[in-house]
């Protein structure tokens, strides 16, 4: 079956599929998704059956991420969707459509993070206090921003080969 | 968020009756003593908790502390049947014009006991990154006795309790149902001791 999946997954525009070791991470299919294409993304595996686990978000520099997991119950197949968007201007495509349970996950992720999910029928707060207009507490600060490599093995940059080499002596 | 409109801001802290908008109907010394005494052995509080402190306030009420010994076992569900407004646990902002409301539909007279470092500071949320919690509850409404702990015991409620009855009655405790004429005449059954 995941064969299938990585399958169908491969033939989203831009996408970048990765797998993963299910047993170190509990992610089996790790996939880099352009904003573009995160309803498509979306839509294939809600006709696989997955369901949405969780939709969050993480402020690194130079971009911030936007992560969906999605999963399935019958045999614990979990898909890591990873979206990179702009810090400045922090946009994603809402998948509350395809997903309904996705549609409270997207609006606490624009109180915490302030990202606009456009299409997203109410992003009105959802666990803030109605008056906290502006408020991203979870967005960092410049001197607590880290490289997204720093923070996610994925995108660590790759070590230069002379350092390897050492290690390897 | 700011401050509450409705509570005026030079309000007397103290006992309930000494608060402004509800002076005693009758004034006289001795009925008034009488009344305190009464009140202060019959503190009935709200049913109400937000956090872990709320946990240990449930056990205080629970047999092996047992608050009822001291008269403030009836816990009301009703803002409007209450005496006492136990804040155990932390307020945060959204939370905050609901204790509001309901301190102000509690009937004159009434007490504030701040159960708990968050509601007395905001206790491990007062830091530069806090941006939801309430640093305290006397930002929001008066509060008579705080009990400091993080959560307090059980023990330490009933001391608050007891210190609150003070603040009331003007006596620590006017009715010791542990000493002389109210002492239990059994020794404890489980063999477990309570000291």
């Amino acid at each position: 079956m995941i064969d299938r999946i990585a399958q169908k997954l491969t033939a989203i525009p831009g996408l970048d599929l990765a797998r993963t070791d299910a047993a170190a991470t509990g992610v089996a299919l790790d996939a880099v998704v352009p904003s573009e294409s995160v309803r498509a993304f979306a839509s294939e595996l809600r006709s696989e059956e997955f369901m949405i686990e969780s939709v969050t978000a993480l402020d690194a520099k130079p971009q911030m991420m936007v992560l969906y997991h999605l999963t399935r119950v019958d045999s614990g197949l979990r898909v890591c969707g990873r979206v990179l968007i702009d810090r400045e201007n922090p946009e994603c495509p809402t998948i509350s459509d395809i997903y309904p349970g996705a549609n409270w996950h997207e609006r606490e992720t624009h109180d915490f993070f302030g990202i606009v999910f456009t299409g997203h029928p109410d992003l009105s707060p959802l666990i803030l206090p109605e008056d906290s207009a502006g408020l991203v507490p979870l967005r960092k600060s410049d001197e607590n921003l880290k490289e997204l490599g720093a923070v996610v093995p994925r995108f660590a940059p790759p070590a230069p080969a002379e350092e390897k080499a050492e290690v390897e002596k | 968020m700011g401050g509450c409109s409705a509570c005026p801001t030079d309000i007397v802290r103290g006992p309930g009756y000494d608060r402004e908008g509800d002076p005693p109907r009758v004034n006289i010394d001795a009925v008034q003593h009488f009344v305190d005494f009464c009140r202060a052995n019959s503190i009935w509080p709200m049913t109400f908790g937000l956090a872990c402190c709320a946990i240990e306030m449930m056990g205080a009420g629970m047999a092996r502390v047992d608050m009822s010994r001291y008269g403030s076992e009836v816990f009301r569900p009703s803002a409007r049947q209450c005496d006492l407004m136990i804040v155990a646990g932390t307020v945060n902002k959204k939370m905050a014009p609901a204790v509001l409301q309901l301190y102000e539909q509690m009937p004159n007279p009434k007490w504030v006991i701040a159960m708990g470092n968050c509601a007395i500071s905001g206790g491990p949320f007062a830091i530069k990154e806090n941006y939801n919690v309430v640093e305290g509850v006397d930002r929001l409404i008066p509060v008579d006795v705080y009990v400091p702990g993080c959560p307090p015991r059980p023990e330490a409620l009933l001391e608050g309790i007891f210190k609150l009855q003070e603040l009331i009655s003007g006596k620590r405790h006017p009715l010791p149902q542990s000493k002389g004429m109210f002492a239990p005449h059994r020794t404890n059954p489980t063999g477990i001791s309570n000291d």
